[in-house]
């Protein structure tokens, strides 16, 4: 049976050069395209199959959406910090003016209240060298980290498409099947050998892509947790001074 | 007789390794998955009459089950094998009793296979649940080890002599190859040929 299946599967591998052979692959292929861009009803088994790696995916895209409304809330927070460290500080530089003109107590206490504002304001201002350098932080992490898994996911998809399409064409050929008639077998085999090759490069790139998703995970909790430290400390010693 | 093997999916049940102890008398340590399906034959004597089981070794992967599925037309048997070292591959095993029942002839032979029976220290599946499962649902149950070869001959052979005892009660039509039965050109010896798929952690039986 084994001298068979090697005679069989080199016979293959010099036939897979054939024209006819790379049109059949090509065929499937296209079919299986067609299959996931029309959102036509996949195998039950083979998509579930390859629920590990949708679970990935799914992680990955919420990464890269998040990350992207993360950035969009920085520069909206920034935003709004400096609109507030200004109308404190028009506030502060009033009750001082006002005060100064004010001799009695309540002028007294308007002018520490509006000095107490403006420097609040400054603190306030302060808090955007973290919050910038956590945007070009996150920023540097989804140009570069983010779409170079990008890229595996794509080719990891290609294979897939590929593989699938190996699996469509196995199930076309097996309909008919004698091991005793020469003909199928030899067809068989050279469908086989697809298969084989396909899942082995799929197998690989879905190994890849799972690899690389737990490392964004991780690498991207390391870099918030960083990056906010020195935020929150910022934070910290700017609410501290205003209280006091 | 074509008789198949089939069995639950994820890392083997052995169903690959049944057949080559079978038709060669070898063990293959390493797991080589089956890419969809893998032929095997072997020639025996039941009642003074020669026949050939042609069995088909089917893949066990998940992704390929809808492929396998083709191949339970034209089995006379099948060989419904799980791992008793695992007890997923044993609790999977009604899915793919209703599997093989829907996409095969009804009168096919099946045999439940609990294999591995030589690493008993890291049993999971007690010898007499497997009976207790092949009582419930009527089918032949033996637990084999194609490390050791233990039960290995028997399997088969029993499968087939129970295909042959079917024939001889004229359950299964001859002439009809959709039974997967074919006679021989030698009008006094019956030819029949046992094929058998294995998937998964199910093996299918055979018929002759
Ligand atoms: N100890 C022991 N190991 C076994 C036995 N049968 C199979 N194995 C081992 O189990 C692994 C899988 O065996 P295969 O026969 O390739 O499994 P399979 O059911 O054909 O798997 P698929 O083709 O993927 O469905 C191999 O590493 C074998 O060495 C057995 O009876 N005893
Ligand atoms: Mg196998």
């Amino acid at each position: 049976m084994d001298g068979h299946k090697e005679f069989y599967d080199q016979y293959a591998q010099s036939q897979e050069k054939s024209v006819v052979n790379k049109m059949q692959q090509k065929y499937w292929k296209t079919k299986q395209t067609l299959i996931k861009v029309t959102g036509k009803k996949e195998d039950e088994h083979v998509v579930a199959s390859d629920a590990d790696l949708d679970a990935k995916l799914e992680l990955f895209h919420s990464i890269q959406r998040t990350c992207m409304e993360l950035l969009k809330a920085i520069e909206l927070y920034q935003k709004r910090i400096c609109f507030l460290s200004q109308e404190e500080n028009e506030l502060g530089k009033f009750l001082r003016s006002q005060g100064s003109q004010d001799k009695t107590r309540a002028g007294k206490m308007m002018q520490a209240t509006g000095k107490a504002l403006c420097f609040s304001s400054q603190q306030r201002l302060a808090l955007r060298t973290p919050l910038s350098r956590l945007y070009q932080e996150v920023e540097t992490f989804r140009y570069r980290a983010i779409s170079d898994t990008w890229l595996t996911v794509n080719r990891m998809e290609q294979y897939r498409t590929e593989y699938r399409g190996a699996l469509l064409w196995m199930k076309d050929v097996s309909q008919e099947l004698d091991p005793d008639l020469f003909k199928q077998m030899e067809k068989f085999r050279k469908v086989q050998a697809q298969v084989r090759h396909a899942k082995l490069n799929f197998d690989k790139l879905k190994t890849d892509v799972c690899q690389k998703v737990d490392l964004l995970g991780a690498s991207r909790c390391n870099l918030l947790s960083h990056v906010l430290t020195t935020y929150q400390t910022t934070k910290l010693v700017c609410t501290c001074l205003c209280y006091i | 007789i074509k008789i198949i093997v089939i069995g639950k999916w994820r890392l083997g049940v052995g169903k690959s390794c049944l057949l080559l102890q079978f038709t060669d008398k070898r063990f293959q340590p390493v797991h080589d998955l089956t890419i969809g399906v893998e032929f095997g034959a072997r020639m025996i004597t039941i009642d003074g009459k020669q026949i050939k089981l042609q069995i088909w070794d089917t893949a066990g992967q998940e992704s390929f089950r809808s492929i396998t599925r083709s191949y339970y037309r034209g089995a006379a048997g099948a060989l419904l094998v799980y791992d008793i070292t695992r007890r997923d591959t044993f609790n999977h095993l009604t899915t793919w009793l209703e599997d093989a029942r829907q996409h095969s002839n009804s009168n096919m032979v099946i045999m439940l296979i609990g294999n591995k029976s030589d690493l008993e220290s890291r049993r999971e599946v007690k010898k007499e649940e497997g009976e207790a499962f092949a009582r419930e649902h009527g089918l032949i149950f033996m637990e084999t080890s194609a490390k050791t070869a233990s039960n290995v001959e028997e399997a088969f052979i029993n499968t087939a002599k129970e295909i042959y005892e079917k024939i001889q009660e004229g359950v299964f039509d001859i002439n009809n190859e959709a039974n997967g039965i074919k006679i021989g050109p030698q009008h006094a010896a019956t030819n029949a040929t046992l094929a058998g798929s294995q998937g998964g952690q199910q093996a299918g039986g055979g018929c002759c």
